[in-house]
């Protein structure tokens, strides 16, 4: 099967005069499984949507594997596409909803069955062939739709959040397979979400997005450990955030906090910026002060099992500070006075 | 005199309230608002304690619906043209026979009597056939009016010509008979049928042949005078004529058996044959033929009285009796020899006037045999005339259940589809003849 | 109609008994009304259409029960002719119907298209017109005289000939009727999710074969629905094939051989069994196609209904497509203008002149017709509604014993053919006299409204079922938690939910009422009672009455379009509400 690279050159696009996609750029690798993350709104869908073709032309260029395609009509592009709600037409059987791509393709109908039972094969559910999609579960309506986009081996997968009609447990399930699919036929996927864990757990890169615009992109590692703005801070896992400023002296810098507090930086820490992101596994609560604390009072607790969860107010904020539980530990009452221990090793100053 | 003034003092009253009970005289009448408007208006200003309430529906309609309310009779009048529609009404026993007073009114029109003799009905204007056009038309196709009947079988006319059917029309049926007793039984049919070959259409209603002339749909129409005179009178570009052999008739008005207000009807009666009642026919919506002679001096230029001109009407001598005998199988004879079978017809008769047209050039003798078997076969009857006559076979067509072991022979359904499949054959043999006549 | 009536709620105890035991406890008020409605449908319904039909089961000369009638039906060409010239002009009618419908929604439902509503508006407006009055004006425009034609003869010497025969009653019939599948159709495309086009395009699909593999399927059975209604409305009406003078088909047989003088042959009661079991049939066949085909296709997660922009080039096709259209279908509106507002018009492409007396005639003359009109349509839609409503209910909401028996009874008043239950009424209702009038019932105006109501039901109760759809369980629940009543739950909450629909039932039953004519024609017993159509019908029937005739059915399609458009405004206004309800 043919891989295929995606190139999207500064991409606008509006919906009459609200303005979606504001200037996108974004190099996906050959066989490179790709998320597009973010919050409702961002405009990811929007994105993943131009790429197969849907929706108002945008501005700019997408190029796949080399050819740009923004001119071409959906049906010309061999995008294969999934969508949310799956799209099974209910009118045609299984068999009939995977067929449909190849006989548009003209293909002869006794090189489709093969090909549709192949398909249905690599899903698992060829037994499933002749029912009509109204018997079918949610999972397997995904499964389907799936196979349904894979037999006409597309050049690009894209998926739709393709797990958000699902349950929890099957999700994690679904996501797995998703990812042994496409590790085993090689292809370029992109896959729109809104949930941080499956674009971690499934992506090779992905892209944050916000306001129509790409925030960063990077491995999940990267984007968790480097964000590069406020916003993938957040949107990455929990980060407390103390306002402030970095004050260097030499090869030594600290971090003053508006409440006049002060953290020292390691070496290896940036120094620009007026913020500091703390994550809460990287704070350590304590009665007694020390090198790197902050003084705060306990506002509420939260026990989360291997976790308990403390809300302390500190450094002119609320500081979400995770300690990790076992039988016989420290109890921090509401109200306690307490020092907050930060290790800025991991801090990163935006 | 005092009375009066008390009785319309009360029916100013009782209109105030909507009732006016005593003074209503339900009238049902195939007659259009326009002719009935006038004459209400005339009459309710003449007697102010009556109140007349029109229920318009064709005549066919009229006489089902009289049948069909019988039992426990709503309506006074029975008030529509067609005289045979009246004999059916009155052998039905569900008319009565009143005295009604007419000064002045003659007892024919015509050749026609004007009243039952018994008095069941009433004569209270004169109406013929005749032929209606549309100048537009027939100059825009280089076509001159038909005169006589026997002109609309011409070839020129061919797909030119209206006509209601008799079953749907009471005026048609008396147009079809009048022919039929004034040509003989089979000779009348091969008119018709020939006259039927030329038909664009059968229309359902009777105004359906003067509207389709007046819009100009079809060029020229079978239909009574005052059609022709009221549709000239609104402006059409059409004209009206007498073809020789027509029947003069009047148009009738009778009190129905059993009716709420016997007294008020008669009253109807008689105003409409005073002097001012037989003036309001002359009203331009109207145009009937008065049948008070006097009446026709305040006539307009050029409108014909029967009562002076012996030309109009004169020839046929109508058989009420022979006409109400056979009243049903000579609608049931026309429906399926022509209106349900119009096309079949009209292609045959069509064939053969091409094979004659072909013939006049050519003379071939050969051809003109094989011409003269075509209409041969067009001009057949399923039945003759006794049998037409044989009130036995005629009551295979009324057939209405007197007694429960009343037996009838056969049954109408049956007799129709032998009928249909006689002339439905004869005109696709004719058509072939005449196709072969004309390849000749 | 009174809540006090032992005699039912006796029998109903009679009949509780052989009944399973937990229908006895629980008469409630909603039994009590089922039974009230079904008592009213029997009585107004199925004993007339009976009173009818089984003269078609007696021999004519003795009375004794037979079906050598149906015999003679099959045996007789004429009558094979007829029923066949009748089925095809209902297929051919459904054809041409779908030609004139299908473009309109597609282009109104899927695409941005300015006008839509305007469009789906005067989509409606054919169906609120008599249909004979529809024939008259079509004969002007299209007829073998008529303004097209005369055109065409003179600019290049041919006529087609639209309206010789059964291709007048198809053109005409397809023009009335079409909107049954432009509504249906329209609403099927509506709910068609967007992700389902888009996952054929994505495969390739697109045009005509994404349309024919993808979206019309999926509309198939709003598209069904309509077709039936077309279908049996051509197969049992009258007035057209009447008025152009087309005998050869079952409906005008059957009014010809009922309606003659003398004619008492069984012929035309057989006709009309074979009009009802037919329709009945063709309405239980599409009954059957649409069973688990109704695909809810609006998804969780999908994206909605989409409609897509069209570029320029497309645009003014749709446009010239749309504007083609709507000139065929408004063509006879537009000829009866010309005629209303003509002198005479006679073998010419347009009037010889214009004048505003018809109008000033048609004022003078028919102020009752109009009032009785307003009066009886508004009477039968009223009681449409309540009654649609309330079967609606019970159908939906309760376990009601023989509750589908309801549905399916007053949905058979649809087969049923205007004549056949004028006839019934006045054979079953002549004999019976109205206290304090001192009439029979037959001819008291009150009769014509009855005779409306049943006619229209079937319209008023499929918009109140769909409407009630729509309210979710959990609303009325809500309600009854917090200790409210079944009767106050249906008043508060029920029924102000349900307004869009019903209102939507109300005009549909009020407007085609307002023009009904082949009931009416039975049973208007004095001009007086006649209202709107019949008064047409009569002004028609003069050589000077054609321009008032015409100047009043503009009148009436005036006023029930202001009313269509008004109350569309308001259903749109609703869904909106709702949908922006949804989605907070």
């Amino acid at each position: 099967m043919e891989r295929a690279g995606i190139k999207i050159e500064d991409v606008h696009l509006s919906f009459g005069e609200t303005k979606v996609l504001k200037g996108v750029n974004l190099e996906i690798k050959p066989g490179e499984f790709f998320a597009f993350l973010g919050p409702s709104g961002s405009g990811k869908s929007t994105l993943l949507r131009a790429i197969a073709g849907f929706g108002p032309t945008p501005q700019g260029s997408i190029r796949i594997g080399g050819r740009d395609v923004v001119k071409l009509s959906p049906w010309t592009r061999n995008v294969g596409m999934v969508f949310q709600s799956y799209a099974l037409w209910p009118h045609m059987s299984v068999r009939e909803n995977v067929g449909f791509g190849l006989k548009e393709r003209k293909m002869p109908a006794r090189q489709i069955r093969p090909k549709v039972d192949a398909a249905l094969e690599l899903v698992g559910l060829q037994r499933l062939a002749e029912r009509m999609p109204n018997q079918l579960s949610g999972g397997q309506q995904q499964r389907i739709a799936l196979a349904r986009t894979i037999v006409v081996e597309p050049e690009v997968l894209l998926l739709d959040e393709p797990l958000s009609n699902l349950d929890a447990s099957l999700r994690v399930q679904m996501r797995r397979e998703l990812l042994r699919l496409q590790r085993q036929l090689g292809l370029t996927t992109i896959f729109v979400t809104h949930d941080q864990e499956e674009a971690n757990t499934t992506s090779d890169r992905m892209a944050v997005l916000d306001g129509g615009v790409i925030q960063q992109i990077g491995t999940p590692q990267e984007l968790y450990d480097q964000p590069a703005n406020l916003f993938v801070a957040r949107f990455l896992g929990t980060a407390n955030i103390l306002k402030g400023r970095v004050e260097s002296y030499g090869d030594q810098a600290r971090f003053v906090t508006a409440t006049g507090d002060s953290l020292s930086l390691s070496g290896s820490t940036p120094s620009e910026g007026g913020n500091i992101v703390l994550r809460p596994q990287n704070i350590q609560i304590s009665r007694e002060a020390g090198r790197n604390a902050l003084p705060g009072k306990v506002l509420h607790k939260e026990f989360l099992g291997s976790q308990i969860r403390y809300l302390v107010e500190a450094g002119g904020t609320e500081i979400v500070v995770d300690q990790s539980h076992s039988s016989g530990v420290d109890w921090y009452e509401v109200g306690a006075d307490v020092h907050l221990l930060a290790n800025t090793d991991n801090a990163v100053v935006l | 005199m005092r009375s009066t003034i008390i009785s319309s003092v009360a029916a100013l009253a009782l209109t105030a309230t909507g009732a006016l009970a005593d003074g209503k005289i339900t009238v049902i009448t195939s007659f259009p608002d326009s002719m009935t408007g006038p004459i209400e208006a005339a009459f309710e200003a003449a007697h102010p304690d009556y109140d007349l309430e029109i229920l318009n529906k064709k005549t066919s309609a009229g006489v089902k619906y009289i049948q069909e309310i019988a039992g426990d009779n709503t309506a006074d009048i029975f008030w529509a043209s067609a005289p045979d529609a009246f004999e059916v009404l009155k052998t039905n026993d569900l008319l009565a026979s009143v005295e009604v007073a007419s000064d002045g009114i003659p007892d024919k029109i015509g050749a026609y009597p004007l009243n039952d003799p018994a008095g069941y009905y009433y004569g209270f204007a004169g109406a013929g056939y005749g032929i209606m056009w549309n100048e537009r038309y027939l100059k825009a196709n280089e076509l001159v009016p038909a005169k006589e009947w026997s002109d609309l079988a011409k070839a020129e006319y061919h797909g030119h010509v209206g006509m209601s059917a008799p079953s749907r029309s009471g005026t048609t049926h008396l147009t079809v008979e009048t022919l039929l007793q004034g040509d003989g039984w089979n000779a009348g049919w091969a008119k018709w049928k020939r006259i039927a070959g030329n038909f664009s259409t059968v229309t359902e209603r009777s105004f359906g042949v003067p509207d389709g002339v007046n819009t100009g749909n079809f060029g020229l129409g079978i239909v009574i005078d005052f059609f022709g005179f009221s549709s000239k009178a609104s402006g059409f570009p059409v004209d009206f004529a007498y073809p020789t052999v027509t029947a003069l008739v009047p148009a009738n008005v009778a009190v129905v058996k059993n009716a709420p207000n016997e007294k008020g009807a008669i009253t109807f009666i008689e105003y409409l044959l005073t002097p001012e009642g037989q003036a309001v026919l002359l009203d331009p919506a109207i145009m009937r033929l008065p049948i008070n002679p006097k009446t026709y001096a305040t006539a307009p230029e050029g409108f014909p009285n029967p009562f002076e001109d012996e030309t109009i009407g004169a020839t046929v001598e109508f058989d009420v009796e022979k006409s109400g005998a056979r009243y049903n199988v000579v609608n049931s004879m026309f429906d399926v020899m022509i209106t349900y079978r119009l096309d079949d017809l009209r292609a045959a008769v069509g064939a053969i006037q091409k094979a004659e047209a072909a013939v006049a050039e050519s003379g071939n003798a050969e051809a003109q045999k094989l011409i003269d078997e075509a209409w041969a076969l067009i001009d057949a009857n399923p039945i003759d005339e006794a049998r037409s006559l044989d009130p036995d076979f005629a009551a295979i067509f009324t057939k209405k259940r007197k007694k429960a072991d009343d037996e009838v022979g056969q049954r109408q359904a049956e007799v129709e589809q032998e009928w249909d499949a006689f002339v439905v054959e004869n005109y696709r043999k004719a058509r072939e003849l005449a196709d072969k006549a004309a390849s000749l | 109609m009174s809540y006090s009536s032992p005699p039912p709620a006796k029998r109903q105890a009679g009949l509780a008994d052989r009944l399973p035991g937990w229908l006895v406890p629980h008469l409630s008020g909603l039994h009590i009304a089922a039974l009230l409605i079904a008592l009213l449908l029997v009585g107004l319904l199925l004993v007339p259409v009976a009173q009818v039909m089984i003269v078609a089961f007696q021999d004519p000369a003795t009375g004794a029960a037979t079906l050598q009638n149906f015999v003679d039906f099959f045996r007789t060409s004429l009558f094979r002719e007829s029923f066949w010239n009748s089925f095809y002009v209902s297929a051919m009618s459904v054809v041409v119907a779908t030609a004139i419908a299908l473009p309109l929604a597609y282009i109104t439902t899927r695409f941005t298209f300015s006008g839509s509503i305007l469009i789906q508006s005067l989509g409606f407006i054919p169906l609120i017109m008599p249909p004979f009055v529809g024939a008259v004006a079509m004969q002007l425009i299209f007829g073998r005289n008529g303004t097209v034609n005369l055109l065409l003869r003179d600019w290049f010497g041919i006529g087609i000939p639209f309206m010789e025969g059964l291709n007048g009653v198809i053109l005409v019939q397809s023009i009335h009727y079409f909107p049954f599948i432009l509504i249906n159709l329209s609403a099927s495309l509506r709910n068609i999710d967007r992700s389902m086009e888009e996952a054929a395009q994505n495969l390739g699909s697109h045009g005509i074969r994404l349309f024919r593999r993808v979206v019309f399927p999926l509309a198939m059975p709003g598209y069904i629905a309509g077709a039936a209604l077309v279908f049996i409305k051509v197969f049992d009406d009258l007035g057209t094939p009447l008025l152009l003078n087309v005998n050869n088909m079952l409906a005008p047989q059957a009014f010809l051989r009922i309606s003659s003088i003398g004619i008492s042959d069984p012929m035309g009661y057989v006709i009309s069994v074979i009009l009802v079991v037919f329709s009945i049939l063709s309405l239980w066949t599409s009954f059957l196609f649409m069973r688990g085909k109704e695909y809810a296709t609006v998804q969780k997660g999908g994206g909605g209904m989409a409609r897509r922009e069209l570029k320029p080039i497309e645009k003014a096709m749709a446009y010239g497509v749309v504007v083609l259209i709507l000139l065929l279908v408004l063509s006879p509106h537009i000829g009866l203008l010309l005629l209303s507002f003509g002198t005479i018009w006679s073998y010419a492409p347009l009037p010889d002149g214009y004048t505003l007396a018809n109008y000033v005639t048609m004022w003078e003359n028919s102020k009752t017709y109009i009032l009785n009109t307003v009066l009886y349509a508004g009477v039968a839609a009223t009681l449409d509604v309540i009654i649609g409503t309330a079967i609606a209910y019970i159908v939906i909401r309760t376990r009601i014993f023989g509750r589908q028996g309801l549905d399916y009874l007053a949905t058979a008043a649809l087969a049923v053919p205007g004549v056949v239950l004028g006839i019934g009424y006045l054979r079953t209702f002549h004999s019976i006299d109205v206290p304090l009038v001192d009439k029979p019932l037959a001819s008291w105006w009150v009769i014509i409204a009855l005779a409306l109501m049943v006619r229209r039901l079937p319209y008023a109760l499929r918009a109140c079922t769909a409407a009630l759809q729509q309210v979710s369980l959990a609303l009325e629940e809500a309600a009854e938690s917090l200790g409210a009543t079944k009767r106050r739950t249906i008043q508060k909450i029920v029924v102000p939910l349900m307004t869009g629909g019903i209102l939507a039932g109300f005009v549909t039953s009020f407007a085609t009422a307002a023009v009904e004519l082949s009931a009416t024609i039975m049973l208007v017993s004095s001009n007086n009672d006649a209202p709107l159509s019949y008064g047409i019908y009569l002004f028609m029937q003069t050589p000077s009455g054609r321009g008032a005739g015409a100047a009043l059915g503009i009148v009436a399609v005036v006023v029930v379009a202001i009313g269509t458009i008004a109350s569309q405004i308001i259903i749109e206004r609703d869904k909106k509400l709702r949908a922006s309800g949804e989605q907070r």
